[in-house]
């Protein structure tokens, strides 16, 4: 395991997009997750920012993020469905092969575990043509699916291809997860592992969980919880896992700070998780394979 | 109404009957309308409104588009002909295209001008499309928007019992299975069990179409082959023969090419064309389908 399994994430740094991926690639990774922000925000529009990303040489690890999504009823499904072919599209010109959605916090949104999984299967068939293939994420303030257990259910359910997980470090500890349930899942449906920890030992509101969630994420080692989110890498090693991770780490300090600062710090998680996790001998990764995209 | 009191076939949902037509785009319509014309299609009918020409061989259809937009939102068509659409005969045409949306197709925006008909249609695979036409029986599609040219045979005979066997498309790594996916919900088409194949290229996943009129065959690049261009799309036609050496007999006369060196050699199974216009074959497949 070594740099080549951990990309940077967007929403982890200051500045144009242009300034996150330079910061991104000098501070030695190869990959990068993206967020629809990033697109529509930049002052020459969306062609310019895909060019730029394309430029930087830099994977997609990945984009984000469609919420709200599944459950719906009636108009406000046909509603949240333009919303993501929208994002569909944006994520297949910008040449990502994962869409992240993440469970729903609507309070309209049904929770039968049918409904939830027919509305992800359409997702996922619409994002067949494109390539893509979608990443289920339980938030742990999501309304019906707060739990990554939850989430498989509703992806075992589904039954498609390219509909699999997303498996979020902050969200396993802020719910106090057990690992165990890892057991149950498919490695090979595990699309992308995000991680993140935080400060504090414990979140038993929601409210502090959003709090701690969209503020006071840390990487890998720099907060309270480093033990456990080792353990959750050498458990996904274990268990067959060879994709993506990608740090999520939403900070409002680290969004003052040069990109190049924090850049240095997630490579400084970098080589704290693979000294924790590869003290026992890994298999070097395969990457899935999956041709590149021409043009 | 609900789908299951309008489908009383659960394995055929829409009630796919077959190709309507097979549609082409390319900039070059008169070289490759010859390169047709060698393959036994008859140019019968023009567009009443665009530069779209209908030819046929027997039960098949095939359009040829060179209009300058030739498919709603895409390029321009190239030189090289590209295999643009295909369009499947079903019970209802409208109800066909709600369903598709609601499992999760993505909806083709209409071309239709005033006075012509509005053939719905969804995206497939690259940038094509798939058409629902429900009009094939009594009236067809042909009657409204095309004008027929003169002194040309409306129901022109087959070459050897030509018809349309099956389309080939190509997939990236890894992708059989959503694609696969994609036709079975939508459309209720079946694999085949691994090792039945037609033809001479027995490669890929075969899927039979639920009304069993034809086949999909989904092609993934060939193990090794990292440094070749391998986009997804529709690659070519394969044209069922109920005796393939008599047809590649009958096309050889008109001077059509077969490639035949390797494993690629006429034979009883199957045959291919060589590459026409930088990018079009033709296979040859022994059928057993009754058109």
């Amino acid at each position: 395991m070594n740099i080549e399994n951990f990309g940077m994430d967007t929403i982890t740094l200051a500045g144009p997009l242009e300034a996150k991926l330079r910061a991104v690639r000098e501070g030695g990774f190869t990959q990068v997750m993206l967020s629809a922000r990033d697109l529509v925000e930049h002052p020459q529009g969306e062609a310019a920012a895909i060019a730029a990303v394309r430029q930087s040489g830099l994977r997609v690890t990945g984009f984000q993020v469609l919420r709200d999504f599944e459950g719906l009823p009636g108009h406000l499904h046909a509603y949240k469905l333009d919303i993501a072919k929208a994002m569909l599209a944006m994520c297949g010109a910008l040449g990502s092969e994962v869409l992240l959605v993440c469970s729903s916090t609507s309070t309209h949104a049904s929770g039968d575990a049918e409904v939830l999984s027919r509305d992800l299967r359409k997702l996922a068939t619409l994002a067949v043509p494109l390539g893509i293939r979608v990443a289920y994420e339980a938030l742990s303030w999501g309304k019906h699916v707060s739990e990554f257990p939850k989430a498989w259910e509703i992806v075992a359910g589904a039954d498609r291809a390219n509909l699999g997980l997303a498996l979020d470090s902050f969200h396993m500890l802020a719910a106090r997860t057990g690992l165990d349930e890892l057991d149950l899942v498919d490695p090979k449906k595990v699309f992308i592992v995000q991680l993140a920890d935080f400060m504090w030992r414990e979140l038993p509101s929601l409210e502090e969980r959003i709090n701690a969630a969209r503020h006071f994420r840390v990487f890998p080692g720099e907060g309270v919880h480093g033990p456990e989110v080792a353990g959750l890498v050498r458990r996904l090693d274990d268990m067959g896992y060879r994709g993506d991770y990608s740090f999520e780490v939403f900070n409002d300090d680290f969004v003052q700070l040069p990109a190049h600062v924090v850049a240095a710090r997630a490579r400084q998680s970098v080589k704290w998780l693979t000294d924790q996790v590869s003290r026992r001998s890994l298999p070097i990764r395969k990457d899935r394979p999956r041709a590149k995209q021409s043009g | 109404m609900t789908i299951r009191e309008q489908n009383p076939e659960p394995n055929n949902p829409l009630g796919i009957d077959g190709i309507e037509f097979i549609e082409y785009a390319t900039s070059q319509p008169q070289a490759f309308g010859s390169v047709l014309q060698s393959m036994g299609f008859i140019p019968i009918a023009r567009h009443r409104s665009r530069e779209v020409m209908l030819y046929r061989q027997g039960p098949m259809n095939l359009i040829v588009n060179a209009h300058p937009d030739a498919l709603p939102r895409m390029s321009a068509p190239t030189e090289t002909p590209e295999l643009k659409a295909i369009a499947l005969r079903v019970r209802d045409a409208a109800f066909a295209w709600r369903h598709s949306l609601d499992l999760g197709a993505w909806e083709m925006p209409t071309r239709a001008s005033a006075m012509e008909l509005n053939i719905p249609g969804i995206h497939g695979v690259g940038g094509s499309l798939i058409y629902f036409v429900d009009r094939y029986k009594d009236f067809s599609i042909y009657d409204v928007d095309f004008v027929p040219l003169p002194g040309s045979e409306a129901r022109p005979l087959a070459l050897a019992g030509l018809h349309y066997f099956g389309v080939v498309q190509t997939i990236r790594s890894d992708r059989t299975d959503d694609w696969r996916e994609f036709y079975e919900q939508l459309f209720g088409f079946t694999v085949l069990p691994e090792g039945k194949f037609f033809g001479i290229l027995p490669k890929g996943t075969l899927l039979e179409s639920p009304c069993r009129k034809f086949y999909l065959q989904l092609i993934e690049p060939p193990p090794g082959s990292d440094d070749i261009v391998w986009d997804e799309g529709l690659l070519r036609i394969g044209l069922g023969a109920p005796d393939v050496r008599a047809a590649v007999r009958i096309l050889k006369e008109r001077g059509v090419v077969f490639i035949d060196r390797g494993a690629v050699q006429p034979s009883e199974k199957g045959a291919l064309t060589q590459v026409y216009l930088g990018g079009v074959t033709f296979e040859l497949v022994k059928s057993h389908l009754q058109p």
